[in-house]
């Protein structure tokens, strides 16, 4: 894997030049938030770097929350900027869902191969970040093109695709190539995750997780989805949660809109039988869908421990204590 | 793009529409394109601008140049479908799923338990089997409705009884002053048939509370789990194993079945509920 040290200036500055062709999303802080925005001149100089997770997932950029499916559409070339590893991993299960060689979803792929991703270490965390609970670092490792880390103003880029080397030949003609990731990003890495599993030391692992949700009879189901409203943002946030909804327009048209399973009447069928309308079923399902039946089905726990359920949950259901509470 | 569009229908014509019953119609789709299915494979049926559901062709997979979808008005979409009156235009997206493993069956002795709208899918499983209805020991076909006015291909029935590797049983809930066949629960139907339910192959579709109580007398007969066939009804939209309406467990109704036997599914939470009703009797 190559790398490249460039000073934080001449960085803005290949941004800026990148931005003038392609579109860039980088993040930005707004109102306490953190999201991407689309890069222009008019706040390059605002962008928030290694920072914690955006607030938007990643999958939203190539699988957006509305689509015409059957329409063609234009070809466009983007840059993502600021990428955070728990939004990396979640492209495992994605690629696998979306890509599946039996029905290949063309729109997402044509998104996921005209999409430039440059990831980014975080030396910052949320309180409710928790990616190494299940065994995923606090930085990109695969599923981008570029690796960013800065540290007393000096990037350091690493380059982890043949896309990513390309692209960079583009816009950069004097980047230093440099032998070993420095030791102090090493470290910084180190610290980071450390301090996530400090912050989380009593969340069990996949695993034990997995065991004991199965277990789990209606107890601690029916008592957290007593705060529930039903709202559907821990799905619609997730960056791995895929469901969605096929709506019929005129001319044979259709759009894929996101669904999530905790809506009421997501498994509803003629005839009005549903087996999840209860909103305690409805949220065990999304349990059992993470952590049981999605390593069976594809080989891959559908959470990264980004965290963003406990954000934003209206209800205050904190999903970490709901797993504590179960594997007790 | 070149690659196939996973959600694009194909466009098709309906041909005809005939009532089977108030509530069941069926529609004739002629194809310019010939239509490729496996027994128990389902459609993806589209009414332009109003909605999309799945449906198990009821005609012969033989038969290419035209598809036979027998539909009851259930919900929006299939009440809109009832209002077609031919010559319509419809998008078809498919075949989807896992068709049942017709090989498995051969030199078996099998059992088909149906009732109302479930005898469509059975129908295309029947006329599947009949094109190769030597390589079976005996197809026993139970039959219900709840009047005999709502059994639907009521013509079928006669050409069913000609063939003599075949034995037909038909029961209604409840009977007319015409009617010398059993009255009584589908299920009921089994009684009269003398076989070795251990070595049967059984396949059963209809609304979900029979196909319940059908595994479960099925297995008290001491058919093997692995021999009992379900096709499983379930909320679906996108068909191709993606938008995540038709898991049932570890299973994607849409990609995994819709046909399942009962050792494959009698774990997952649905099943499991259901069995402890009958438990706590």
């Amino acid at each position: 894997m190559r790398a490249y040290s460039v000073s934080l200036k001449q960085w803005v500055k290949i941004l800026s030049l990148v931005s003038a062709k392609l579109n860039v999303f980088a993040p930005f802080k707004r109102n306490d938030f953190l999201d991407y925005e689309l890069l222009s001149d008019n706040n390059l100089d605002l962008i928030c770097f290694n920072k914690a997770k955006p607030t938007t997932p990643l999958k939203a950029f190539f699988f957006p929350i509305k689509e015409n499916v059957v329409k063609e559409r234009k070809k466009l070339q983007q840059v993502i900027f600021g990428v955070p590893n728990c939004d990396l991993e979640a492209l495992d299960l994605l690629d696998k869902i979306f890509l599946d060689e039996e029905f290949l979803d063309i729109y997402y792929k044509e998104k996921r191969k005209n999409t430039i991703l440059i990831g980014s270490d975080c030396y910052e965390i949320d309180k409710n970040c928790h990616c190494t609970s299940y065994g995923i670092n606090p930085y990109p490792q695969k599923n981008c093109d570029i690796s960013f880390s800065l540290i007393n103003h000096k990037v350091t880029l690493q380059v982890h695709t043949k896309k990513g080397e390309i692209f960079l030949s583009e816009f950069v003609t004097d980047l230093t190539e440099i032998d070993e990731i420095p030791e102090e990003i090493l470290r910084k890495r180190e610290k980071t995750a450390e301090k996530l599993k400090l912050q989380h030391k009593d969340l069990p692992n996949a695993e034990d997780t997995r065991k004991a949700l199965q277990k789990e009879g209606t107890v601690v189901w029916k008592k957290f989805a007593k705060d529930c409203v039903s709202c559907g943002a821990c799905a619609v946030i997730c960056p791995t949660c895929h469901c969605f909804l096929l709506i019929d327009k005129a001319n044979f048209e259709k759009v894929k809109i996101w669904d999530a399973c905790q809506y009421p009447s997501f498994e509803r069928v003629a005839g009005d039988e549903d087996p999840l309308e209860k909103i305690y079923n409805r949220l065990k399902n999304r349990y059992l869908c993470k952590f049981v039946h999605k390593p069976d089905m594809f080989d891959e726990i559908a959470c990264t421990g980004c965290g963003r359920c406990i954000d934003a949950c209206i209800g205050k259901i904190n999903k970490n204590e709901l797993i504590i509470e179960a594997c007790k | 793009m070149s690659e196939k569009n996973i959600y694009k229908p194909i466009k098709y014509k309906v041909d005809k529409v005939v009532s089977e019953t108030p509530l069941i119609k069926t529609f004739f789709i002629s194809a310019d394109k010939e239509f490729e299915f496996k027994t128990g494979q389902f459609v993806e049926v589209t009414l332009d601008g109003i909605g999309e559901a799945p449906y198990t062709p009821s005609s012969s997979p033989y038969v290419k140049e035209k598809m036979e979808l027998t539909i009851m008005k259930a919900g929006y979409v299939t009440g809109k479908m009832h209002e077609l009156k031919g010559g319509e235009t419809i998008g078809i997206r498919g075949p989807y799923g896992k068709g049942y493993p017709i090989e498995k069956f051969y030199g078996k002795e099998i059992l088909i338990l149906g009732g109302g709208v479930g005898l469509a899918p059975l129908r295309c499983l029947i006329l599947t089997l009949l094109e190769e209805e030597d390589k079976f020991k005996k197809i026993n076909i139970c039959f219900g409705a709840k009047t005999p006015a709502d059994f639907i291909y009521k013509d079928w029935f006669d050409e069913l009884k000609n063939h003599k590797n075949v034995e037909l049983f038909r029961s209604v809930d409840k009977a007319d002053e015409n009617w010398n066949e059993t009255e009584g629960v589908v299920t009921a139907l089994l009684d009269q048939i003398k076989t070795d339910y251990k070595e049967i192959v059984s396949i059963v579709c209809g609304p979900p509370i029979m196909m319940k109580f059908g595994a479960k007398r099925l297995l008290e007969l001491g058919v093997k789990e692995e021999n009992i066939y379900l096709s499983m009804e379930t909320n679906m939209s996108c068909g191709l194993g993606k938008c995540g309406h038709c898991a049932m467990g570890s299973l994607y109704v849409c990609k995994d079945g819709p046909v399942f036997t009962y050792d494959e599914i009698k774990n997952t939470s649905e099943m499991i509920e259901f069995r402890s009703l009958f438990d706590k009797k």
